[in-house]
């Protein structure tokens, strides 16, 4: 649970750290890295949880510190409303970060070959 | 091979949340990168107090330049050079203002469906087809290749352009304006053109109102005894712009008396749609002997549509021998509408027929010569690339004459190629308005004012003056063509280069009016001038009722306060409905004892009268009568023309004063009947029927949305949109007024900008409000924060330091602009 713990924070702070200089897809580079180095018996749901707990939280400070309605405004156009804009917000970083961080843990560590 | 699986899935999953994709005519942005919260979308929602950098480095600038915001978020750009100044205004107005300039310029230049794709029922392709072959882009580069010709507007223009591009290149994906984002694509580099396109946009708003077509078909129709009588020349000659009979002593230009031959047949064009009649203004500038405080006022409301970002940015220059202050056009450099130390400046639209169409005879189907006097003449041929999203390149070959292009042919809304008309539209020629701009402001007096209006030629505008030392003025600029009497009214014959237009009116002669004895100047888009002016005047059509009320109101007013120009300009007086309705309720002549057995219709009808019978004629937010006379003229007006709307050619309503006027004189009484009827009716059956139905209609209204009441500003619904028309994006605003009381302002347009300037010796004191806000983008405060204010007739005072340190009273945050050090 620790191990579990502990490699959902680092996929976490790692990508919102990615994310300063790197498009959106750097999350998944975040969640290949916790699953390949940080194993434990959940490795999709890590990644699923990091990333989806790192935009969730984002999109909720931002949406409670602003003041000119945007994510209103923006869930009208997709004719949905706020709360569903940031499940489906939070959902989307959640499954990016789940399959990453599952492809992440299936890498098969092996010595490279030292010869070359 | 899990692994591989897994891989594959991940990835195939990041390339679909990182493209955009169409479901019909819709766009679906990149759902990943867009809803990223710490790259998409949600970084463009900004905290209230959102402030920016205090330091930025931009690359060119000569020395650091300081740019202060006041709390609504307008810039106070001080510079100590001229370059710099221009480079920070292009850099400032890009940051709050960068999707909508580019957009703006797309739509003029007939590239939207490289951004949207070709539209329902290819309406975007149709769009950009149609800006291409009225030549805008040609315009645009004329007025371009022009002004770069000048050094001081070539700076000018440049160092504007080099601002909006240094912001362009700090930006990435995190940073761009939302409207990029949902629409999936990015900014290109600006160039000189993109602000030669803004103001030929402008011109094609103002200066493209035409009727020719419409008119040569009334002539073949009705003869030109009643062509005259519907559409006089002019149709109100009251309280022109300037009146001064007899005072017009110069030598006018002599024209070849014979007119052009008048044309004879049916013209079966679908012609492209009109700009809006209801695209006006208000000016006006009082004496400092009208005054309270003996300093002269100036007001000006532009009216455009009421559109979010909005059509004009606050800004504030200051540097070597400039300190002015007013609105821009988000685009180009300068300050279009607003005062400086010296002086404050005004516009209207100056209604003048500044189109024409010439039919072309073709040698034959090739199309590559053309007849004029007598010889074939070769054409030129345009092939117009539009680039389509998401589908093949449309190409469309476009012909040129030296009358200009020829837009409607055998490919575009012509008949059979029978009707190849040429159209000559002044905003072709070449011109220099940004001259215009660059020393209005800087002037400091009459003379310098009458200069900078020297270098001006379109769009015609009325532009009024008024200074701290005292001068009032106003001056109708513009190239006008020097006109034969009815020339210009109907379509020529393009074979003949003597029915061009062959001189100009020589600028000294265009019509001035400078401290006149009545203590004001005034414009409101009505007839120009007195019948003595020695040219023929003509338009699509003239205001006829906000001219009235303002000059009523200013004569009637003494020591005028900038508070009564508030009123004024938010004035709701509906003289049209004032003179109208009268007449109206007397032809009803209702019957309320039988009305009252027709059971809840007579009852509505017997209500509806007494609201009109008892309406003060102010269209103010909640009065009903304004709603239920709106209503009862907008059945009424077509139905008694639908000669018009019903005929298979194309052709023009009198306008609504002339409309009342010949009604009152009883003069159109083989109008009255209605063509789809059976019955022959009488103006009484219209007046009924139209009330019946007008009244209907608003019971409806009043079920669909469960009111009990029909309040002006519910029923007109104003309507702040969004330039993408993005309904999201727009506010629906309370707000009184209506298209012809002093407050115009319709569903979808007002007054853009309100402006009230107290040239006082010890300051200038500046009042202004429009409805929108400084910042374009739709997450900021300052999206909207001025449209409360502005519906409800109030005004910020603004912030006009001459110094930097003069600002903290009214200071939001500083950023400083710096030089990049050089390397090395």
């Amino acid at each position: 649970m620790k191990k579990f713990v502990i490699q959902v924070v680092v996929i976490a702070l790692l990508a919102y750290m990615l994310e300063l200089f790197l498009p959106w897809w750097s999350v998944a580079i975040a969640a290949v890295f916790g699953g390949l180095f940080l194993r434990s018996d959940a490795n999709f749901w890590a990644g699923f949880c990091g990333i989806g707990a790192l935009w969730f939280s984002a999109a909720v400070i931002i949406d409670l510190t602003s003041s000119g309605n945007l994510a209103e405004k923006v869930a009208a156009i997709m004719h949905i409303n706020e709360t569903l804009l940031i499940i489906v917000t939070t959902l989307i970083g959640a499954l990016v970060g789940g399959m990453a961080s599952y492809t992440g843990s299936l890498v098969t560590r092996k010595k490279a070959p030292t010869s070359g | 091979m899990k692994f591989f699986l897994s891989l594959f899935g991940t990835l195939a999953l990041i390339l679909f949340l990182d493209r955009s994709w169409t479901v019909g005519y819709t766009r679906i942005p990149p759902l990943g990168k867009f809803l990223d919260p710490l790259n998409g979308f949600w970084q463009n929602a900004e905290p209230r107090n959102h402030i920016g950098p205090e330091d930025l480095r931009v690359n060119g600038l000569k020395q650091r330049v300081i740019v202060q915001y006041d709390s609504l978020l307008i810039p106070h750009i001080f510079a100590a050079d001229e370059e710099d100044l221009y480079i920070a205004q292009g850099f400032v107005t890009a940051q709050h203002r960068l999707w909508q300039m580019e957009f703006q310029v797309m739509a003029a230049a007939g590239r939207l469906s490289s951004i949207l794709g070709p539209g329902p029922e290819n309406a975007f392709i149709e769009y950009d087809r149609r800006q291409r072959r009225l030549g805008l882009p040609f315009a645009a580069q004329n007025a371009a290749d022009m002004m770069v010709k000048d050094p001081v507007q070539k700076r000018m223009l440049e160092r504007y352009t080099d601002g909006i591009n240094r912001y362009i290149n700090s930006l990435r994906y995190k940073d761009l304006p939302l409207e990029y984002k949902l629409m999936d694509y990015e900014p290109e580099p600006w160039t000189v053109l993109k602000c030669g396109l803004l103001l030929k946009s402008m011109a094609q708003t103002l200066n493209m109102g035409d009727k020719d077509i419409e008119m040569t078909n009334a002539l073949k129709l009705f003869g030109k005894e009643m062509v005259d009588l519907l559409y006089p020349d002019p149709d109100c000659d009251i309280d022109p712009i300037v009146n001064n009979p007899g005072g017009w002593n110069f030598d006018a230009v002599n024209l070849a008396d014979v007119p052009p031959a008048l044309p004879e047949g049916l013209v079966g064009i679908d012609p492209m749609p009109k700009y809006d009649p209801d695209v006006g203004s208000n000016n006006w500038a009082v004496s400092g002997s009208r005054t309270a405080t003996g300093a002269p006022i100036l007001c000006n409301d532009p009216h455009l549509d009421t559109s979010l970002p909005s059509i004009w940015y606050a800004v504030h220059l200051n540097g070597p021998g400039v300190n002015v202050m007013g609105v821009s056009i988000p685009g180009a450099p300068g300050v279009i509408i607003g005062f400086n130390d010296s002086i404050a400046w005004g516009v209207t639209n100056a209604q003048r027929d500044l189109v024409d169409w010439y039919k072309i005879t073709y040698q034959n189907e090739r199309r590559e010569h053309y007849l004029l006097d007598g010889e074939w003449r070769p054409t030129e041929k345009k092939i117009e690339e539009i680039v389509v999203r998401g589908g093949a390149t449309v190409y469309d070959t476009v012909i040129y004459t030296h009358w200009g292009p020829v837009p409607y042919d055998r490919n575009f809304r012509g008949d059979e190629g029978l009707n190849d008309y040429a159209f000559r539209w002044i905003a072709h020629d070449p011109s220099k308005e940004a001259t215009t701009f660059y020393k209005l402001n800087r002037a400091k007096n009459y003379s310098d004012f009458m200069e900078a209006l020297d270098h001006y030629a379109s769009p015609a505008q009325n532009f009024v003056f008024a200074s701290v030392s005292g001068d009032i003025a106003i001056r109708i600029q513009g190239k006008f063509p020097a006109r034969r009497k009815d020339e210009g009214k109907f379509v020529l014959d393009g074979s003949k280069s003597s029915n061009g237009w062959t001189a100009f009116i020589p600028f000294e002669q265009n019509i001035l009016e400078k401290n006149p004895s009545r203590g004001f100047v005034s414009s409101a888009n009505q007839y120009p001038v007195d019948s003595t002016y020695p040219y023929f005047i003509t338009a699509t059509e003239f205001e006829a009722y906000r001219n009235r009320r303002i000059n009523n109101v200013l004569r009637r007013l003494n020591s005028v306060t900038v508070t009564d120009m508030m009123r004024l300009q938010n004035d709701n007086y509906n003289l049209h409905a004032a003179e109208t309705l009268p007449f109206l309720l007397n032809q009803l002549a209702i019957d309320t004892a039988a009305l009252r057995d027709e059971g809840p219709e007579g009852i509505a009808l017997i209500k509806a009268y007494h609201k009109l019978a008892t309406w003060d004629y102010f269209n103010d937010k909640d009065s009903e009568g304004a709603s239920y006379f709106q209503a009862w003229w907008d059945d009424f007006y077509p139905r008694l023309w639908d000669e018009m709307l019903s005929h298979p050619v194309s052709l023009a309503r009198p306008s609504e004063y002339n409309t009342v006027k010949l009604l009152k004189e009883n003069r159109i009484s083989m109008f009255y009947d209605v063509q789809s009827t059976e019955t022959r009716e009488s103006l009484r059956d219209l007046v009924r029927t139209s009330f019946a139905t007008s009244v209907a209609r608003i019971e409806k209204w009043k079920e669909d949305r469960e009111l009990k009441r029909v309040r002006w500003a519910d029923y007109k619904d104003t309507y702040v949109r969004h330039l993408a028309r993005i309904e999201a994006l727009g506010y629906h605003v309370q707000h009184g007024g209506v298209g012809n009381a002093v407050n115009a302002s319709d569903r979808l347009k007002g007054p853009s900008w309100r402006m009230i300037v107290s040239l006082e010796k010890t300051g200038i004191k500046a009042y202004g409000v429009y409805p929108g806000g400084q910042s374009g983008n739709p997450g900021s405060y300052h999206y909207s924060d001025m449209l409360e204010a502005w519906a409800n007739g109030r005004y910020y005072r603004l912030a006009f330091p001459k110094r930097p340190e003069e600002m903290q009273l009214y200071l939001f945050y500083e950023t400083d602009l710096n030089p990049r050090e050089k390397e090395n």
